[in-house]
């Protein structure tokens, strides 16, 4: 098998549906904090479709600057360094959109998570998907998907997370899954048989027991 | 695009002000500039704040042709658009440069303040200013905005006055001086201790005031070095010679006015010395670093988030990755205290690699430009 990427997916907030599953989720007027939180497009359409007042969360200059330009609140912080500083349950919800992979310790960003936010809603992309995973077992490398789009050795993706090791994860960090949407080919579903099979994102709101 | 063009510095007079060591100062005078104009309901006005060595001529050029320490910031279109803002900026108390400060005549002796001038602090500053702010007809600015002890306030009008500022910019600044700086600042004040103002010679009225010693300029030579950063001079100067023809026997100590050193460094540092001597009194220069060194929220108030409590401005903090004197986690130290109080609080560490002066330096005003426009806009 050649190295050629698999077309089965988009990335999480670049197509609708990825924001849509997520503004869905948000009660209208609640403070809403961004993890990662890119350009600011996801917040700028919350403060526009649902009056939040959100404050993002960004490393990358040049996103910290457009944000600032949208008339986003942002902080320039490492969510490796976790969150210091912010209060305990000062969000009405803490966002992390297909970040977690990429943070060097997820546990303790998740447990920050949920001393700041009543609620938090995490989206990641599912590194068992079966074309990725028979892929991964045909070839015996470490497939290139859209999901997670660059070679093991050179990737901001450092985890291979599954919907099935997030459900256990949770669990074990007592925390409580309260929502679980997927999605399969750009279509969102809750009630989705195998969905550690099939889905090619996981979108779980989550909130301390 | 349209540009701000000459501005004359204006003068209002006081009484007087109550100095926060409980004496009293008056009268008192403060020189200032604006650029732009009032809207209908006053309320688009912006206080611009300069740091140690700073004036009131912010923006636009002054009789001489000189351009204003902040003219990459302030001006039509620019990061706070003098066509959508009315900005002042105002010598602090205790300057040289139009405000009351040791130069002015003291109305009990006849004679200038000089080194007999009252201790005064940053909050004595920011009273200055916002009796000018309240003689201009503000009820409520629209920004207060300011680097190094701009920043400091910036930082001390939102505790102060909360209810007379929509929001406040403080930039490379910190809510307490931290050692290292005190230690910097006393090295300078050491330096105009150790060379006395000798007048050049009392009978001849032409030279009565010049100032023979070159303390003060030393004085800007240290503080010009924590401006920088390693970066910034290795690639503004490296370590290329000035004086091409020394010939390993012999080395210049700077005697020489104007020839200054063998290194391009030295040359740099010797100009910046001179140049500020001519430009800068040093009685103003102690009483301003002595309030930078005393400046301390967490002292005055118990901690800093009680500092913080009255706050209701929108706070926007800005640090600059390479700028060692005031580094990112002083900001942050404030951005935690202020999440702590929860208060409306942005904040961006800006990677710029021209050290404490980012905000000054025309290379770092297209960054900068866009954060503050941003802020400034969704006020």
């Amino acid at each position: 098998m050649s190295d050629q990427v698999l077309e089965i997916r988009t990335p999480f907030h670049e197509f609708e549906v990825g924001f849509n599953v997520i503004i869905d989720l948000i009660t209208p007027s609640t403070r809403v904090l961004d993890l990662g939180c890119g350009s600011g497009t996801l917040l700028a359409r919350l403060r526009d479709e649902k009056d939040v007042e959100g404050c993002g969360v960004e490393l990358d200059q040049e996103k910290v600057i457009r944000c600032t330009e949208r008339g986003i609140r942002v902080m320039t912080l490492d969510l490796d360094h976790g969150l210091e500083g912010f209060p305990d349950l000062s969000y009405e919800y803490v966002v992390l959109s297909r970040t977690l992979q990429q943070i060097i310790n997820p546990e303790r960003l998740v447990r920050e998570m949920l001393r700041v936010g009543s609620k938090c809603i995490i989206a990641f992309p599912n590194f068992a998907q079966w074309k990725i995973a028979l892929r991964y077992l045909l070839t015996g490398r470490t497939p290139i998907v859209k999901t997670f789009p660059h070679p093991w050795y050179n990737t901001p993706d450092i985890h291979r997370v599954t919907i099935s090791d997030f459900r256990h994860f949770i669990h074990d960090i007592g925390g409580r899954i309260e929502k679980e949407i997927f999605i399969i080919k750009d279509t969102p579903g809750t009630n989705i048989s195998w969905p550690n099979g099939r889905a090619e994102w996981g979108c779980f709101q989550i909130s301390a027991q | 695009m349209d540009q701000i063009g000459v501005v004359e510095t204006q003068y209002l007079q006081f009484d007087g002000l109550r100095l926060e060591s409980g004496g009293y100062l008056g009268p008192l005078i403060v020189a200032y500039e604006t650029y732009g104009k009032f809207n209908d309901k006053k309320d688009n006005a912006v206080l611009v704040l300069h740091a140690l060595s700073g004036d009131a001529h912010a923006a636009g050029l002054d009789e001489n042709g000189r351009t204003g320490w902040w003219d990459g910031m302030i001006g039509p279109g620019k990061g706070i658009d003098t066509n959508k803002y009315f900005v002042i900026c105002s010598n602090c108390l205790g300057g040289c440069k139009g405000t009351t400060g040791p130069t002015s005549i003291n109305p009990d002796t006849g004679a200038a303040y000089g080194r007999s001038f009252p201790l005064i602090t940053i909050g004595d500053m920011v009273n200055v200013q916002a009796m000018l702010v309240e003689k201009l007809g503000i009820s409520k600015l629209h920004t207060v905005i300011g680097g190094s002890m701009g920043g400091m306030q910036a930082l001390d009008w939102a505790c102060r006055y909360s209810d007379k500022l929509e929001s406040a910019v403080v930039i490379a600044a910190t809510a307490r001086l931290s050692p290292q700086g005190i230690a910097f600042n006393w090295v300078g004040r050491n330096a105009i201790r150790s060379d006395p103002v000798i007048p050049v010679n009392h009978s001849d009225s032409t030279t009565g005031d010049a100032k023979s010693g070159r303390g003060l300029a030393v004085a800007r030579m240290i503080g010009h070095i924590t401006y920088l950063s390693e970066e910034t001079m290795q690639a503004k100067f490296g370590r290329k010679r000035t004086l091409r023809d020394m010939d390993g026997t012999t080395y210049s100590l700077g005697e020489n006015e104007g020839m200054g050193g063998e290194f391009e460094i030295e040359s740099y540092l010797q100009h910046k010395g001179s140049s500020f001597m001519e430009r800068f009194d040093e009685d103003s220069y102690i009483i301003i670093t002595k309030a930078i060194d005393y400046f301390d929220l967490v002292r005055q108030y118990g901690d800093m988030v009680s500092a913080f409590e009255n706050i209701t401005a929108k706070m926007f903090i800005i640090s600059f990755t390479s700028d060692w004197l005031y580094p990112t986690s002083m900001s942050m130290a404030i951005v935690r205290a202020l999440q702590a109080a929860k208060k409306h609080v942005s904040f961006v560490e800006v990677d710029l690699p021209y050290g404490h002066d980012s905000f000054l330096v025309p290379q770092g005003m297209p960054t900068l430009t866009r954060i503050v426009r941003g802020f400034l806009k969704g006020v």
